[in-house]
């Protein structure tokens, strides 16, 4: 009778089964560069046979430089590609271990280029979105395969790039007890190498407004530290402080792009203010016998990192952007500075001195998970990426005849390289990605 | 007479519902911990004890059995001015224990073993500490590609591949060779952490902790294979108990045939997370993802299968590219299939795996 009972429950349930899957947990995967194809762009007529070499290079550049993607060499291709429209072979990929494709298409009249793409992820045998396209002026084209560099990167890391984007930095040139500086504005690659202003004066600490289109330096024009803020377009310029007596230094813009943030010397003593452009009128935000400089906002322009040796010693603090009580973030052994708030928000890269080296860092908001990237002679200076993955910074080598020039290392350590200028450079902010 | 039908209609009653759900009242067993024995002979144990020579103590070093002398009772020493309090605690009895005579255990129950010893393997060799080659605190080769193990840089002629194999050139002139030419493979170069250049400062030489020796080698592994139950054997109460609660469970049941064993599960998961890219610097590192898949019975994704069934931790957006590197990876490596056993496909035609970045995060 039970085995009957049993039998018949079991032959039921057996109707109804479901066989559970089976589960497994993978913790342990690999940090390396995805390897990507990137086959010349198909030239739609002879004008823009070289312009389609030239478009890949540079988007195969944008994505190799960042060190998560390795270009497979067009030699390895099993496929070629004539025609725009044509179907993808994903075998032919899939045998040389390209994950991802790119393909693309470039038309000219002399005046115009237009450029057509898309991405492909080739073991999905699926198109990573839709195709684009993009116009512009022939003298653009880099800004065009920027452009669709950053898009492909969007694609496959599900991040926004930053290869459309300027650097602005303090040229050197020189001699190192006689250095000439000036303004220089550049892609962020060292490309289309632009000055700002002559190399009469000493020039420091150039950045960015939120829109890109304004910079705030420091000049000894006056012999003493004065900021000004120079329309990039125009390269006209105006003083913002200028009060007798004083040195202001360390500027820094809200995200409004409205009020900046600096540091004013008075009476021995170095304070935060706040200025609002249109009145001119500044609010003291610190008021504390110790020095307080290098202001940076939060993306949401509710708090500001600074540092300060009010503890002592040279540290990092946070406070409300109306100013009042701050908390220190920063313990580690050594001195902390130059603080500036990443873009996604959740980190904060500094400059650190500690055992004779210099290092750049990134630690969370609260002062936790601080990660040492680098360490040299002197490194110090950092500027986030407008996608917050990268960041520049300067590092001068040591003696007599030691440069400054301008490094970039991806915020998990890897990839540090330097950045291409024409002479040595310091001092470089990250622009906005452009619109 | 309806008494008795009522009282034998009860009965019934309570019988059937005691054989259908009396296992759900039925409390969980203890966990029992077995301990592993083996079983010799007194002719073997004789032989073991012979050659065991005990140590020899040095009876004059310590004489264990003679009352210590040299020790002094502590001397309480009280305050002089402190007050007494006055109430006295009652004395405790006098504890008594007993000590029985030793008796002797019940003899373990013989197992019945089959009469043919398998092969043991040879016994281990002197094990010494596992004494680090390099410095305990040296740090990584630097390498492009961080994977769980690291991997030495390949020669400078050898291509990139995951075989292993030296280069073959032609024959000369009049040689005759059976071998095509081929180039020398070799996997690329990685390391099992990201060497950032502020870990490359030179090491103290301290070591941060000391050596310890290697791990016990484990027991070796005998299969035991369990008679055949014979056909009169009874029915187990509490397995007839587990079907039923089993059937009446659900919806859901364990597939036929054996198990997928540890090893074999471990193989397919080493497979696929050598393929799992892990982009450590975006907001994706962040997620957690599981993603569910069928399989054929050549161990052939089926691509439309491949749906993401979970995620933690991130925006969608950072889920939906997590989701994307976990479909690569397994894409990526099944080539002509995972080598899954085809015996037991049905515990492997459906499969999820978690993909969890958070140790890859700390590299």
């Amino acid at each position: 009778m039970f085995r009957f009972l049993i039998f018949t429950l079991f032959s039921i349930n057996a109707a109804l089964a479901q066989a559970a899957p089976l589960r497994i947990e993978i913790k342990n995967g690999v940090i390396e560069p995805l390897p990507f194809a990137a086959p010349t762009f198909v030239a739609e007529n002879s004008a823009a046979n070289d312009l389609a070499q030239d478009l890949v290079n540079v988007v195969s550049q944008d994505l190799v430089g960042t060190g998560l993607f390795r270009q497979i060499p067009q030699s390895a291709f099993i496929s070629t590609v004539t025609s725009f429209a044509s179907p993808i072979q994903y075998a032919d990929w899939k045998a040389i271990n390209a994950q991802a494709l790119l393909t693309g298409a470039v038309g000219t009249d002399g005046k115009t280029v237009t450029v057509k793409f898309r991405v492909y992820d080739v073991f999905a045998n699926q198109e990573l979105g839709a195709g684009l396209k993009f116009s512009g002026s022939q003298d653009g084209w880099r800004r065009i395969a920027h452009k669709v560099a950053d898009v492909v990167y969007s694609r496959i890391t599900g991040e926004s790039g930053y290869f459309d984007s300027r650097v602005v930095y303090v040229a050197e040139s020189g001699n190192k007890g006689q250095r000439r500086k000036r303004l220089a504005i550049m892609d962020y690659d060292g490309a289309n190498v632009k000055y700002l202003t002559g190399s009469d004066d000493i020039v420091l600490a150039p950045r960015f407004s939120p829109t890109g289109d304004r910079v705030l330096y420091t000049s000894y024009e006056t012999g003493h530290p004065r900021i000004y803020v120079m329309d990039v377009g125009s390269a006209t310029r105006r003083v913002l402080q200028n009060a007798p007596g004083t040195m202001s230094f360390a500027p820094r813009f809200a995200p409004d792009g409205n009020t900046i943030v600096y540091s004013l010397e008075q009476g021995g003593n170095t304070d935060i203010h706040l200025m609002n452009l249109a009145s001119g009128q500044s609010r003291r935000l610190t008021n504390d016998a110790s020095i307080e400089t290098a202001p940076s906002f939060s993306p949401d322009g509710s708090q500001i990192v600074f540092e300060s040796d009010r503890s002592g010693s040279q540290q990092l603090y946070i406070m409300s952007a109306d100013g009042g009580a701050a908390k220190r973030i920063s313990f580690g052994d050594g001195r902390y500075g130059t603080p500036v708030w990443s873009p996604r928000g959740d980190m904060i890269a500094f400059t650190k001195q500690s055992k004779g080296r210099f290092h750049i860092g990134v630690m969370r908001t609260d002062g936790s998970e601080e990660r040492l990237l680098t360490a040299s002679f002197l490194d110090e200076g950092p500027t986030w990426s407008p996608n917050g993955r990268v960041i520049m910074f300067t590092r001068e080598t040591q003696g007599v005849t030691g440069a400054a020039n301008l490094y970039s290392v991806d915020i998990s350590g890897r990839n540090l390289k330097p950045v291409p200028t024409a002479s040595g450079g310091s001092d470089p902010a990250w622009s906005p990605l452009g619109k | 007479m309806h008494i008795g039908h009522y009282i034998s209609g009860g009965a019934h009653a309570g019988l059937i519902f005691w054989a259908l759900f009396g296992g759900m009242f039925a409390p969980e067993p203890l966990p029992m911990e077995v301990v592993t024995v083996s079983v010799i002979t007194s002719a073997e144990f004789d032989a073991i004890t012979a050659a065991y020579q005990p140590p020899s103590i040095d009876m004059a070093a310590q004489d264990l059995t003679q009352t210590p002398t040299t020790e002094t009772a502590p001397i309480l020493e009280t305050a002089k001015d402190e007050t007494v309090s006055s109430v006295i605690p009652p004395a405790r009895p006098e504890q008594t224990v007993e000590i029985t005579k030793p008796q002797p255990v019940e003899p373990l129950e013989t197992p019945q073993v089959e009469p043919a010893i398998p092969d043991q393997p040879a016994p281990p060799q002197e094990v010494t500490p596992d004494l680090p080659v390099t410095r305990p605190n040296a740090v990584p080769r630097p390498a492009d590609r961080v994977a769980p193990e690291p991997v030495a840089p390949p020669k400078e002629d050898a291509a990139i591949d995951e075989q292993v194999q030296d280069s073959v050139a032609l024959a000369d002139a009049g040689q005759k060779t059976d071998q095509p030419e081929q180039e020398a493979t070799a996997p690329e170069a990685a390391t099992t952490e990201i060497v950032t250049e502020a870990k490359k400062e030179p090491p103290s030489g301290a070591p941060k902790t000391s050596p310890r020796p290697r791990q016990r080698p484990a027991e070796p592994q005998v299969e035991k294979t369990d008679p055949a139950p014979p056909e009169t054997q009874k029915s187990d109460p509490s397995s007839v108990q587990d079907a039923l609660a089993q059937a009446m469970a659900g919806t859901t049941s364990e597939p036929s045939g054996p198990p997928m064993t540890q090893g074999e599960t471990d193989a397919f998961r080493i497979s696929v997370q050598k393929c799992w890219v892990v982009d450590v610097g975006s907001e994706a590192a962040n997620v957690t993802v599981t993603v569910g898949m069928s399989l054929d019975r050549d161990g052939m994704v089926d691509g439309g299968s491949l749906k993401l069934i979970s995620s933690t931790g991130g925006s969608d957006r950072a889920a939906n590219t997590a989701f994307n590197a976990a479909r690569r990876a397994i894409l990526r490596c099944q080539k002509d299939g995972y080598k899954l056993p085809v015996d037991k496909y049905d515990h492997w035609r459906d499969i999820e795996i978690t993909f969890n970045p958070e140790e890859m995060r700390a590299r």
